[in-house]
């Protein structure tokens, strides 16, 4: 007995082909800073995916090492700066 | 002594076979991996519950309930989850919420975009710590 799952898996309407990968692949290079600079050399797609996980996961650490920062922030400040703080900067 | 629930039973019974069929006729030959296994149990399982939502219909809530379940299911499967491995495209199911369920070109665009907005979030971070630091009244 043939198992049709596997052939139905493929048949998608939205299978994307590899050209249409790289191109949104190199869109994604740009706003990778680690990679942006080197567009001369188009970084290969899989480089381009790593280091765009990469880049992911350090902008995860970022939030989490700032929030720690400014849940202490509003710990030890009175809520009034806090707040004048936070309004003063969405302004800018 | 009449059996209220039989009319039940036979709607239920003639649409869990129906599905069992669909199963068997869906299973790969053997050798059986355990993963399979365990998609056939989860088959089966789910078509037990399938059946008893579609024989009741919306008339109660649980069924409804699960009728919605299902919906989303089969609108998740219908979308190729990512199981495409070129380039490393998987990796981004990890970092990116919901990737897992997301085909790639939609993978990709999803991605772009939140990159921005976790940059401009880090950076309102940033900018509402710094402004808070250089104003006087704080001691950390």
């Amino acid at each position: 007995m043939s198992s049709r799952r596997q052939r139905s898996r493929q048949s998608g309407a939205s299978r994307i082909t590899d050209d249409q990968i790289a191109d949104l692949v190199s869109k994604l290079q740009q706003l990778i800073p680690e990679i942006r600079s080197r567009r001369s050399q188009k970084a290969s797609a899989s480089k381009v995916l790593q280091e765009t996980c990469k880049y992911i996961r350090n902008l995860h650490q970022e939030v989490d090492d700032l929030s720690h920062r400014l849940s202490g922030l509003l710990q030890s400040t009175d809520a009034d700066s806090a707040q004048a703080a936070i309004i003063r900067s969405l302004l800018m | 002594m009449k059996n209220p629930n039989y009319p039940l039973k036979k709607r239920l019974a003639s649409r869990f076979l129906k599905a069992l069929e669909k199963i068997k006729y869906n299973m790969s030959p053997s050798p059986v991996s355990i993963e399979e296994k365990r998609r056939r149990h989860r088959a089966v399982r789910g078509a037990a519950y399938a059946s008893m939502a579609s024989s009741v219909g919306p008339r109660r809530a649980w069924s409804r309930a699960l009728l919605r379940k299902m919906r989303e299911r089969k609108r998740a499967r219908r979308n190729p989850r990512n199981a495409d491995t070129r380039f490393g495209l998987n990796q981004l199911c990890d970092v990116v919420p919901g990737g897992e369920a997301m085909d790639s070109r939609s993978l990709l665009n999803e991605t772009a975009h939140y990159i921005e907005c976790l940059v401009a979030q880090v950076q309102i971070m940033r900018e509402i710590l710094h402004s808070s630091s250089s104003s006087s009244s704080t001691t950390l």
